[in-house]
């Protein structure tokens, strides 16, 4: 009988700490008013949708990026910031300065108000793709357009998706 | 024993050198009591340049040495970690875009590299606005009151853009006197009776960010507006002419009615509502009353006190020129009437009826009446009188004319002058007894004719 209490007094305690960052969430929404969102990063968001839809014409494809994550209840707080992190990517654009300031705005507010435990921080995260060596400078300058105007309608949902779980979360704590 | 005494001697050395260390508050924060001399105070401006912000820095003690020192600040910030202010006389300025608005972030003195003194603070709840600036003030005469509009660059920014604006306004006679107004709009009314009237006022603005997410302080006061109210009040008092024109009106609506209300029955209603008039009541207005107990009417029954002569001048001439070849007078004739309304018969009837053999009255007078019936019995439609000796056929007839005429002064005359009777008048109508007529006159009396013309001209 001494056997079979140590090994549930020493066994199954370790097996949930171990257990439990996986099932909990890493993050911790600060700012649960509002204000900061409503006066700060959804002034950016505007900002940059309305730079966005001067510039291109999305198709309704939808990336995988999305199909992978999702604003799901219990998730928002993952999922923004994961699409926060991903918005830093867009940096590396050919983009003009305000237009970068506003997005370092919303990716580094979202990050700031989560206030999420790093995780996965070695990760490398994925490049938005470059543009391969073709044969000629012609091809090259149509694939880098193309690239672009894919990006931005990346961005342009990702922006969309992460307006929208905002709202989400912000309802949520005005209901309870 | 020793040992004891050495325990405590070391320990009491041990609490001695830790209560005298220094350096340590309460906060945390590394301040000592030289570094109070550092303390410091920030204010922020968004927006100042298209999206860059400014944020200044200036040390609450002015005499201190600022000789290199350096203020810098760290945290919230995009991309980078700190930023280094730039030094301007004896503030220290940022401006920069790279303000996350988000968090706190950690302003710190730094002496060649060295943390000075820190204090924590929050951007967005330092924010200084703009100075409010065109500052205006209309005046409305018809509503009495006065405009105040103002302009502020917030209106154009994405960030700081609800305010409180406070209007300040004061009588330029009365220092530190001054009226207070927040409002959230740029426009405000003021009433003009609750300013003095012919005074010159000054106003100005400030502002300060609406407590919702951005706090701050107050701006700096806009330049100031000076305007004067004008002179008469307006409210209560009105336009003298218009006052004179109003009284004038009213008395004379007054002075209209009273009149009407005097004047009515005698003057307005017969005008109006004319009534119908009576022959009867109108003759007896015309004629005069000459004495008292005079019975004034033209019943028929009240002439019967007085003779009455009919004279039918057609007939009677025929009769009396009978008469005069034929004692027997002849009927009047009908004409008599017609000869009545012919005209008197000038002195050529006397002598017409030289000829005539008078048929003499017994004395009577067919106008002597009773006394009472003076002015009736004077005055009755005789027919003509014939001539006796027929020789006027178309001629004027002898008539009896007696002038009725009886102005306000003949009233009180007794009877009128009498018939000028001739001794040769001629009965021409033996109709009724005690009727006596009148016949012919003599030829040297004036004839007298009576006509209805007389009945108006009684007075």
């Amino acid at each position: 009988m001494f056997h079979v209490s140590f090994r549930y007094i020493f066994g199954i305690p370790p097996l949930i700490l171990v257990l439990l960052p996986v099932a909990s969430s890493d993050c911790d929404i600060n700012g649960k008013d509002g204000g900061a969102y409503q006066n700060v990063l959804m002034v950016s968001i505007d900002h940059l949708d309305n730079m966005i839809n001067f510039d291109s014409n999305c198709l309704n494809n939808e990336p995988n990026f999305f199909k992978k994550h999702s604003c799901d209840d219990n998730k928002e707080a993952s999922f923004l910031n994961r699409a926060a992190r991903r918005l830093k990517q867009f940096l590396k654009m050919n983009i003009s300065d305000d237009f970068k300031i506003h997005l370092s705005t919303v990716s580094q507010g979202t990050l700031t108000l989560l206030n999420c435990t790093s995780k996965g921080k070695g990760r490398k995260p994925p490049s938005l793709g470059e543009a391969q060596p073709t044969k000629n400078l012609e091809e090259n300058r149509y694939l880098k357009e193309q690239k672009k105007q894919n990006d931005l309608c990346f961005l342009k949902i990702l922006l969309q998706k992460i307006k929208t779980c905002w709202n989400k979360i912000l309802r949520g704590i005005t209901e309870h | 024993m020793t040992l004891l005494s050495t325990a405590l001697g070391m320990l009491f050395y041990l609490l001695q050198a830790v209560s005298g260390e220094s350096g340590y508050a309460e906060n945390g924060d590394f301040d000592d009591a030289e570094l109070d001399d550092y303390s410091f105070s920030c204010y922020s401006q968004l927006e100042v340049d298209g999206l860059q912000h400014l944020l200044t820095c200036t040390f609450d003690d002015s005499d201190i040495n600022s000789t290199n020192l350096e203020f810098e600040i760290c945290g919230a910030l995009l991309d980078v970690d700190c930023l280094n202010f730039n030094k301007l006389q004896e503030r220290y300025f940022l401006k920069t875009k790279k303000f996350l608005l988000i968090g706190d972030s950690k302003i710190c003195v730094k002496l060649e590299k060295k943390n000075l003194t820190c204090r924590k603070m929050n951007i967005v709840k330092i924010v200084k606005p703009e100075a409010p600036f065109d500052v205006r003030v209309v005046y409305r005469e018809g509503a009495n009151d006065f405009v105040v509009t103002f302009n502020t660059s917030h209106l154009q920014k994405k960030y700081v853009k609800v305010l409180i604006h406070e209007v300040a306004y004061r009588q330029e006679k009365n220092e530190n006197n001054w009226m207070r107004v927040n409002l959230t709009s740029t426009k405000l009314t003021l009433l003009q009776r609750k300013l003095q009237p012919n005074a010159m006022y000054e106003i100005k603005v400030r502002s300060i960010p609406y407590a919702n997410y951005f706090e701050g302080f107050w701006s700096e006061w806009s330049p100031s507006f000076h305007f004067r109210t004008p002179e008469t009040n307006g409210t209560g008092e009105t336009d003298p002419v218009l006052l004179t024109i109003s009284i004038l009106s009213f008395f004379s609506v007054a002075l209209m009615v009273t009149l009407a209300c005097v004047l009515w029955k005698k003057r307005i209603k017969p005008v109006v509502w004319p009534s119908l008039p009576d022959h009867k009541k109108t003759l007896e207005q015309l004629c005069k009353k000459p004495k008292k107990n005079l019975n004034v009417s033209f019943n028929p029954e009240s002439f019967l006190d007085c003779q009455i002569h009919k004279v039918d001048g057609i007939q009677a001439r025929d009769e009396a020129e009978g008469f005069l070849q034929d004692p027997l007078p002849p009927e009047l004739e009908e004409s008599e009437k017609q000869r009545l309304r012919g005209g008197m018969q000038g002195p050529s009837w006397p002598s017409e009826q030289a000829g005539l053999t008078p048929k003499i009255f017994r004395g009577e007078s067919p106008f002597r009446c009773l006394a009472g019936n003076a002015s009736v019995c004077d005055a009755p439609a005789l027919p003509s009188s014939r001539s006796p000796n027929g020789r006027e056929g178309g001629k004027a007839r002898p008539l009896v004319y007696q002038d009725l005429l009886l102005g306000p002064g003949t009233i009180n005359s007794s009877l009128p002058p009498p018939f000028p009777f001739q001794p040769g008048i001629l009965t021409l109508n033996p109709v009724a007894q005690g009727q006596p007529i009148l016949t012919s006159l003599g030829s040297s009396q004036e004839e007298a004719y009576v006509t209805m013309s007389s009945f108006y001209q009684n007075q």
